[in-house]
């Protein structure tokens, strides 16, 4: 079969209808992630038993392939009866996946805060409260806020893994756009260079945003 | 050919920036063959990056370097061989942590000279005799004390039996209590007749040890005499200066 | 199908996964190093061109790559087989990211080790062979064993390409029984036991290194 360029080029503004569901679900499940890695770390904190715990399970989470945790999710959850939208499966599982990456992130964030800064606090006579949300947590976030970053471009990266359960992401599209029309190589190639460009944008944003901050921390 | 080099070190106007800064303003100084030569001066005056450049560790833009009669040109072919010849010891001794004294010791012995390993071993402990640590062979850097490491870093640059060698600032990263070990390996090398440029602030070194003492400032060479003159009767004021303020 | 039963059927497929896997990594480990060490040493426009290599296989979704490299490349007449465009793709996804561990372990070095390497007159390629790549190595090591298990992972993608894989086979299962709770735990629990391991040994270098190098700065 040889290459329909016409064909190619026709497919790339379905695929890029889809461009805001990919974004969508990127945005929502970083926040899932964050949200649930943040609160394995601290469960993780609060005593022994529940620390061998939690490292097991974000172990565990991060010894599976994406895959076949999406998969997990999409054919057990019905099972029990609950029939999500594989839209929301979806956010599930990347919010799921993530969170195991986010947790390290956050512990590491937390370690590597002096503890002199405790101390500080301590003899300062400021409280427990304000002492965790005024001296640590903008430490921590200065800390984190690279590495974070890096995990929601990999989630970008990873949305089009949804495309196996049919979510309308760009990928999905593609790949729906290539089962109607029985031709894979055109819908399948657009995308792969819309999401070329998308890293490339982001690349430049990333270096962009990196230089001001450094000109910032200069000034 | 190369290993028959002697050890006179001929600078010969030369001039390095870095970007727009004018870091060594028209150099030009001769080393002969046993002279052993103290470089002192304040940070900044240019004194490593001039000691660098002997070796080529620093390309220089304009001028003249050349050890035994031949030229090192940056960026020429013949670097490595030419460097062999010359022994360089740093502040911060950069020995190889990965490797045992003895593996610093033997490493471009073996790989560069392709000395067959026994050989070189024996070289190697008869130069750790020499810096009076021999008992330390098997052990690594980092079991080492600062004084231990830089004895070994010099130990590792006589093995490469060198015509001259080169001194920055040998003792600079070492407690005090440590200075003395490395100053008499030192003088103990001065006294074999190892043709030497060391740039230190040990004033006693200088007075005790050199045949000469150079004096820089922002590049220049600002004063060049022998330590007598030198420490009684220095000419420059910023010479002056800076004695006072080294020798309290 | 007892929960045994059907993760001996999903061990059917580890053949074809740790295929993946090895070939994966004859790709990997020396792109990791030829583009690392080249990103290190090469100036200039040469740099430019090893970075944007890198930069391609890293930066583009995997999953997509596996799609465009299967589907749409036999249009333009480059045909592969599966296996092929498997570890092809999967090796040097990972073998970009390796190649930053390498490129950033190298940079991490203390310039004086190179000097010492040059006043002694040793050739540049022997400095690279004996001085920094056997202590860049050290530091690399945590890095390399997150990106083994990221590859070991992105091998449940080539079930997505025909490969029958661990992923494909508990697939197959569930085509022949509805019991998507024990099949799916099942591939779960699959790669959890090999992959769980190499999670464990990895945290404990990470631990170890991070230990040595305190102590190597206390000093």
């Amino acid at each position: 079969m040889n290459f329909d360029l016409e064909f190619a080029i026709s497919t790339a503004p379905l695929i890029l209808s889809a461009f805001f569901t990919t974004i969508w679900v990127t945005v929502v499940s970083s926040i899932g992630a964050a949200l649930l890695g943040f609160t394995w770390e601290i469960l993780r904190r609060l005593n022994r038993p529940l620390r061998s715990l939690m490292r097991f399970v974000i172990d565990a989470i991060r010894s599976t392939p994406l895959l076949v945790q999406i998969y997990f999710l999409y054919f057990v959850l019905p099972y029990y009866g609950v029939t999500l939208p594989a839209l929301v499966v979806g956010v599930f599982a990347l919010s799921i996946y993530y969170s195991g990456y986010l947790a390290e992130v956050f512990k590491a964030g937390i370690d590597a805060i002096d503890s002199g800064q405790f101390e500080a606090a301590k003899a300062l006579g400021i409280g427990r409260a304000d002492t965790i949300f005024l001296v640590i947590l903008p430490q921590m976030l200065r800390n984190i806020a690279a590495p974070m970053g890096n995990y929601f471009i990999s989630l970008l990266k990873a949305t089009p893994y949804l495309a196996v359960i049919a979510v309308p992401e760009m990928f999905g599209s593609a790949l729906d756009i290539a089962s109607e029309t029985f031709r894979y190589a055109e819908p399948v190639l657009v995308a792969g260079l819309i999401f070329l460009a998308l890293a490339v944008a982001i690349a430049q944003a990333v270096k962009g945003l990196e230089q001001r901050l450094l000109a910032s921390s200069k000034r | 050919m190369i290993e028959n080099l002697t050890g006179t070190v001929e600078i010969t106007d030369l001039d390095k920036w870095y970007g727009d800064f004018h870091a060594l303003r028209r150099i030009s100084l001769s080393v002969a063959d046993g002279e052993r030569i103290v470089i002192c001066g304040p940070s900044g005056s240019g004194k490593s990056t001039l000691i660098r450049c002997v070796n080529q560790l620093e390309t220089h833009q304009k001028g003249k370097v050349s050890v035994g009669g031949l030229e090192l040109k940056p960026g020429a072919g013949n670097l490595a061989p030419i460097r062999r010849q010359i022994g360089m010891v740093f502040q911060q001794f950069n020995l190889f942590p990965h490797l045992s004294v003895l593996g610093n010791c033997t490493l471009a012995l073996t790989r560069a000279k392709k000395m067959p390993r026994t050989e070189a071993e024996a070289l190697a402990m008869e130069n750790l005799e020499k810096v009076r640590i021999p008992d330390q062979a098997r052990k690594y850097p980092a079991q080492l004390s600062g004084g231990q490491q830089q004895r070994v870093a010099i130990a590792r640059a006589l093995c490469m039996q060198p015509k001259v060698m080169l001194f920055d600032e040998p003792t600079s990263a070492l407690d005090p209590e440590m200075i003395k070990e490395v100053l008499d390996v030192m003088s103990a090398l001065a006294k074999d007749g190892m043709t030497m440029i060391c740039v230190t602030h040990e004033m006693g070194f200088a007075r005790e040890v050199a045949d000469r003492i150079v004096f820089m400032d922002e590049g220049m060479v600002i004063e060049e005499a022998t330590p007598d003159v030198f420490f009684s009767n220095p000419r420059n004021d910023r010479t002056k200066k800076f004695l006072s303020q080294i020798l309290h | 199908m007892s929960l045994l039963e059907i993760i001996a059927g999903i061990f059917e497929g580890f053949r074809v996964t740790a295929t993946v896997t090895a070939l994966g990594l004859l790709y990997a480990i020396p792109f990791a190093f030829v583009a690392g060490v080249l990103q290190h040493f090469l100036p200039g426009v040469r740099r430019v061109l090893v970075t944007t290599v890198i930069e391609f296989w890293r930066s583009s979704p995997v999953i997509v790559l596996l799609f465009v490299f299967y589907y749409s490349l036999p249009a333009f007449g480059v045909r592969m087989s599966a296996m092929t465009v498997a570890s092809l793709v999967l090796g040097l996804n990972i073998g970009g990211y390796g190649s930053q561990a390498v490129r950033a372990a190298l940079q991490a070095l203390p310039h004086g080790q190179v000097e010492a390497g040059l006043a002694l007159g040793l050739q540049r390629w022997t400095i690279l062979l004996l001085i920094e790549l056997p202590q860049a190595l050290r530091s690399m090591v945590p890095t390399f064993m997150n990106q083994l298990i990221q590859l070991i992972k992105g091998t449940a993608l080539v079930s997505l390409i025909t490969l029958t894989d661990m992923t494909y086979r508990a697939k197959e299962l569930a085509q022949v029984e509805y019991n998507p709770v024990g099949i799916y735990s099942g591939l779960l629990i699959a790669y959890l036991i090999i992959c769980y391991p190499v999670t464990v040994l990895g945290r404990s270098i990470e631990q170890r290194a991070s230990y040595a190098e305190s102590k190597h700065r206390e000093f």
